[in-house]
C-alpha cells in the first residue's frame, strides 16, 4: 500500500533533474549535485548514467529534456487520505492554514482507530484559543527572528516574566506538550503551556544572556536477559544514541548518551526494569539508584 | 542478480534494519537466516540510505554494524528513506514521466491508442513498449488515484486527477509526518514541497515504528471498511509466522516502550488479543464484519480496566492493584505524577504525607514497571494477584542485593529525599 516507486527517491530526483534541465544554464555538474542532494549515497552510480545512456529516455544526448513540461504528479489517494486524517486531528488548529477540499476523500484513520495509550494526561490543551494564539505568535516570531516577552507560571507556581528569541519547537509525544526552544535568555526551553500571555518584545534592553550549554552524559547498563528483558530494554531506550555489546549468553551491556537535564527521568526509567537492568557506570548514577533503594528499604513494606 | 540499492520487497530489509537499530551487537556470522551475500547486500543498502547513522565496532566475533540515532536531534525520521527505495524497470520510469507530460492538465483526456501515439511522438519512437504495458500502468495509476478513467460511449478516456494545492501545509506536514500514524506518507508529501526551514524537533520519539507503516496503513484501511483481515503473525514463541483471521479494532501506540499493538478480535478463539505490529508481516483485507461496531464498543468498555494492551470482552475476573506512597511536604509533584501517569484507577489522599493508588485491571503484570518507578516511597502493596505481589517484592530484594544495600530499617521518616525535582 505504501511501498511504491511513485514515492521513491529516484522518481523525485529524476523529476528535479528534468526540471533543472529546462534551464539552459544548467550544467551536468548541477545535475550530479541534484542526485547527491536528493537520492542515496550510491545513486550517482545509477541515475545520471541511466539518463545519459538513454536507458531512461527522458533527456537527449545534450542532457536537455525530451518532455515538454516540468514534471508534476497529482497527490495519490493514499496521500489525500492521510491528509484528511490529519485535518481531523485537534492539534491541526495550531497551524493557521486552509486545507484543500478533501470532502470526497475518506480519512485513512480517525481517532477511534488508534490510541496513544501511555501518554501523560496533563498534556497541552490544543483546543484552547489562548494557547493557539500564543503558539501562532511565537511561530511568527521564529519565522521573522523577533523577540518575545512572556508572562508565565514557573514550576513552583510563581508568576515570572521572560524575554527570549524563540528558535523552534520541541514536541514530546509522551508528555503531549510543546516546548519552545529559546535563545537570548538563560533557559534553553520553556513549556508553551506555562505561558499565560506573550507579545512581541519591542524594548531596547540588551541581550546578554545565553542558555547554558547542553550537557550530554553517558550511562552503561547491564541487561540480564530474563523475561525478554533484552528486547524490552533495547526497544525502550531505542531513541537514544547508543551502542550494545554482548558479554555472555544472557548478559549484555548498553552504553547510551542522555541529556543531563533528563537525569531524573532516566533514573526512573532504569528503575522500571527492576533487577533485569543494573547500572554499571558512572558511579554517580549508581549512587542515584542506591539512594532510592535505601529509601525504599526504610519504607518497610519491601 | 547485480546489486542495486533499490529493493522490490520491503520485508527483508525491515528485519535487518530492526536488528541493526534495536540490537546492533550481532556479527555478520550470526545473520544466519539468509546467506552471507544477502547480509552484505542489505548492509550495503542500509549504509547507502542511512550512512550518517551507521556505526561499526570490532569484537572478537568480527565486525558489528549498528544504527545509532538520537531521535531528538533529527527533524525527519531517517528510516523513512527505506520506504523511498522501491525498485522499478526502465520502462516504468520512462512511461511514468511521459504519461504525466502528455496528460499535463486535467482537461486533457485521451484514449489508450491516442496516448500510445503521443508517447511515440514525444520520445521520437525510440522507446519501445506495448499497449498492454501502458494499459496495466494506467490501471495501476487509477487505483492510486492519480489517473481518472471515464467512459465516453465505447471509448475509455484517461486524464490526470486534479492537483491539490498543499503548498501552505509545509509545517503541518512536518509536524504530523513525525507525530501522526503512518507519518511516512507525510514525508512523501513533504518531498514535493519547496525547501523550507524545519521548526519542530521531537522528544521521546520512537522512529522504529516507521518500519511498520505499511502494516498500520493496511490495518487502518481494514478498520475504515469495518472488515476482517488475515495476517501473518510471528508470535514471540513461534519459529515461523502463522495465519490468523481477525477483526482489527484499534492500534495501540506506546510513547514509552516503542511498541505498537493491534488489538483485534480473534475469530477462531472468540476473544480479544493484542498483536505486535512489528511481528505482523502480511495483511490481507477480507469481507466486512457485521459485528465490528459491537466489538469496538466492547473494547471501549474494556479500556476502563486496561493498563496496557491486554483486554478482554468480558469484564469479570479483573485483578485489584493497590499501593501507597509517602511524600514529603514539598513533594506534591509526586501526587501530580500519579494523577497524570495513571491510565485507569484512582488516587486518594490518606493523610498529608500518604497517598493511595488503586485500580481494577485485567493484567497486574502490565503495571509493574510503572509501580517500580515509585521505588523509594512505596509503603504498602496490596495486589489481589498474590504471585505478582510476591514477585514484585522478590525483585526489589534482588535489587538490594545487586547494589549491596544493607539492612537498615530503623529510620522510617516521611521525608523521602528521593526525587529532588519533578520530571518534565
Amino acid at each position: 500500500m505504501i511501498f511504491s516507486e511513485l514515492y521513491s527517491a529516484y522518481y523525485n530526483t529524476v523529476a528535479r533533474i528534468i526540471t533543472a534541465a529546462f534551464d539552459k544554464n544548467t550544467t551536468e555538474k548541477d545535475l550530479d549535485r541534484i542526485v547527491s542532494e536528493n537520492a542515496f549515497s550510491e545513486s550517482v552510480l545509477t541515475i545520471m548514467p541511466s539518463l545519459k545512456s538513454g536507458k531512461w529516455k527522458l533527456l537527449d544526448s545534450s542532457l536537455k529534456p525530451l518532455l515538454k513540461h516540468e514534471p508534476t504528479m497529482p497527490l495519490t489517494l493514499l496521500q489525500k487520505r492521510w491528509l484528511k486524517a490529519v485535518s481531523l486531528d485537534k492539534r491541526v488548529r495550531l497551524f493557521d492554514v486552509q486545507f484543500p477540499d478533501l470532502s470526497d476523500v475518506e480519512p485513512l484513520f480517525t481517532e477511534d482507530d488508534y490510541k496513544v495509550y501511555d501518554k501523560y494526561s496533563d498534556g497541552d490543551d490544543f483546543g484552547d484559543e489562548g494557547y493557539i494564539g500564543r503558539f501562532r505568535l511565537i511561530y511568527y516570531a521564529i519565522k521573522n527572528n523577533l523577540p518575545i516577552i512572556a508572562r508565565l507560571n514557573n514550576r513552583y507556581g510563581k508568576e515570572v516574566t521572560l524575554r527570549f528569541f524563540p528558535k523552534g519547537f520541541e514536541y514530546s509525544e509522551k508528555d503531549d506538550k510543546i516546548r519552545v526552544i529559546m535563545d537570548g535568555c538563560k533557559y534553553r526551553q520553556l513549556n508553551l503551556g506555562r505561558i499565560i500571555n506573550c507579545q512581541l518584545y519591542t524594548g531596547t534592553g540588551r541581550w546578554n544572556e545565553k542558555p547554558e550549554a547542553i550537557q550530554i552524559r553517558e550511562l552503561t547498563l547491564q541487561i540480564n536477559d530474563e523475561r525478554n528483558a533484552l528486547e524490552r530494554v533495547m526497544l525502550h531506550f531505542a531513541h537514544f544514541e547508543k551502542q550494545a555489546e554482548r558479554v555472555d549468553d544472557n548478559k549484555y551491556l548498553l552504553h547510551l548518551k542522555y541529556y543531563a537535564t533528563d537525569e531524573t527521568e532516566i533514573v526512573i526509567r532504569v528503575l522500571s526494569f527492576g533487577p533485569c537492568v543494573k547500572v554499571i557506570s558512572p558511579d554517580s548514577f549508581v549512587g542515584l539508584i542506591k539512594e532510592r533503594l535505601e529509601e525504599q528499604k526504610r519504607c518497610g513494606e519491601v | 542478480m547485480a546489486y542495486s540499492e533499490l529493493i522490490k520487497n520491503f520485508e527483508k530489509i525491515r528485519a535487518y534494519m530492526r536488528e541493526f537499530y534495536i540490537y546492533g551487537f550481532k556479527s555478520r556470522n550470526e545473520y544466519d537466516r539468509k546467506s552471507a551475500r544477502s547480509y552484505d547486500d542489505e548492509r550495503r543498502r542500509v549504509e547507502s540510505w542511512l550512512g550518517d547513522y551507521m556505526r561499526f565496532t570490532k569484537t572478537a566475533e568480527g565486525k558489528n554494524v549498528f544504527l545509532s540515532v538520537d531521535s531528538r536531534t533529527a527533524c525527519k525520521n531517517p528510516f523513512y528513506k527505506a520506504w523511498k527505495a522501491k525498485s522499478f524497470t526502465d520502462g516504468d520510469i520512462t512511461l511514468h514521466f511521459a504519461v504525466f507530460d502528455i496528460l499535463c492538465a486535467p482537461e486533457i483526456k485521451l484514449t489508450l491508442s491516442e496516448l500510445v501515439d503521443e508517447i511515440d511522438s514525444l520520445l521520437s519512437g525510440d522507446f519501445t513498449f506495448d499497449e498492454s504495458t501502458l494499459r496495466k500502468k494506467l490501471k495501476e495509476y487509477t487505483a492510486e488515484g492519480i489517473i481518472i478513467t471515464e467512459k465516453q460511449g465505447r471509448k475509455v478516456l484517461y486524464s490526470r486527477s486534479p492537483d491539490v494545492d498543499v503548498s501552505q501545509l509545509c509545517d503541518v506536514v512536518d509536524f504530523f509526518g513525525e507525530t501522526a500514524p503512518c507519518g511516512v506518507i507525510g514525508s512523501f508529501i513533504s518531498d514535493k514541497l519547496p525547501p523550507h526551514e524545519k521548526l519542530f524537533t521531537f522528544k521521546h520519539h520512537y522512529i522504529t515504528q516507521a518500519l511498520d507503516s505499511d502494516i498500520a496503513a493496511m490495518l487502518f484501511d481494514a478498520m475504515q471498511k469495518k472488515s476482517c483481515v488475515t495476517v501473518e503473525n510471528l508470535g514471540r514463541h513461534l519459529d515461523k509466522p502463522v495465519s490468523v483471521r481477525l477483526v482489527p479494532l484499534r492500534i495501540y501506540i506506546s510513547t514509552q516502550n516503542g511498541r505498537q499493538h493491534l488489538i483485534a478480535y480473534n475469530i477462531k478463539l472468540n476473544r480479544l488479543f493484542s498483536y505486535r505490529l512489528d511481528y505482523i508481516s502480511d495483511v490481507k483485507i477480507g469481507e466486512p464484519c457485521e459485528r465490528f461496531d459491537e466489538l469496538r464498543e466492547k473494547l471501549n468498555a474494556a479500556e476502563n480496566c486496561m493498563w496496557g494492551v491486554n483486554g478482554r470482552l468480558d469484564m469479570k475476573d479483573t485483578e485489584h492493584v493497590e499501593f501507597d506512597v509517602r511524600i514529603a511536604d514539598y513533594e506534591q509533584y509526586i501526587v501530580q505524577r500519579l494523577e497524570r501517569e495513571k491510565r485507569c484507577g484512582k488516587v486518594e489522599k490518606i493523610d498529608d504525607n500518604h497517598y493511595r493508588y488503586s485500580a481494577d485491571v485485567f493484567d497486574t503484570t502490565e503495571m509493574i514497571p510503572w509501580i517500580r518507578t515509585f521505588i523509594c516511597r512505596i509503603t504498602r502493596l496490596n495486589f489481589s494477584d498474590r504471585a505478582a505481589e510476591n514477585n514484585f517484592k522478590a525483585d526489589i530484594e534482588k535489587m538490594y542485593e545487586m547494589y549491596g544495600i544493607e539492612d537498615n530499617t530503623e529510620d522510617n521518616t516521611a521525608d523521602s529525599g528521593g526525587e529532588s525535582d519533578d520530571i518534565q
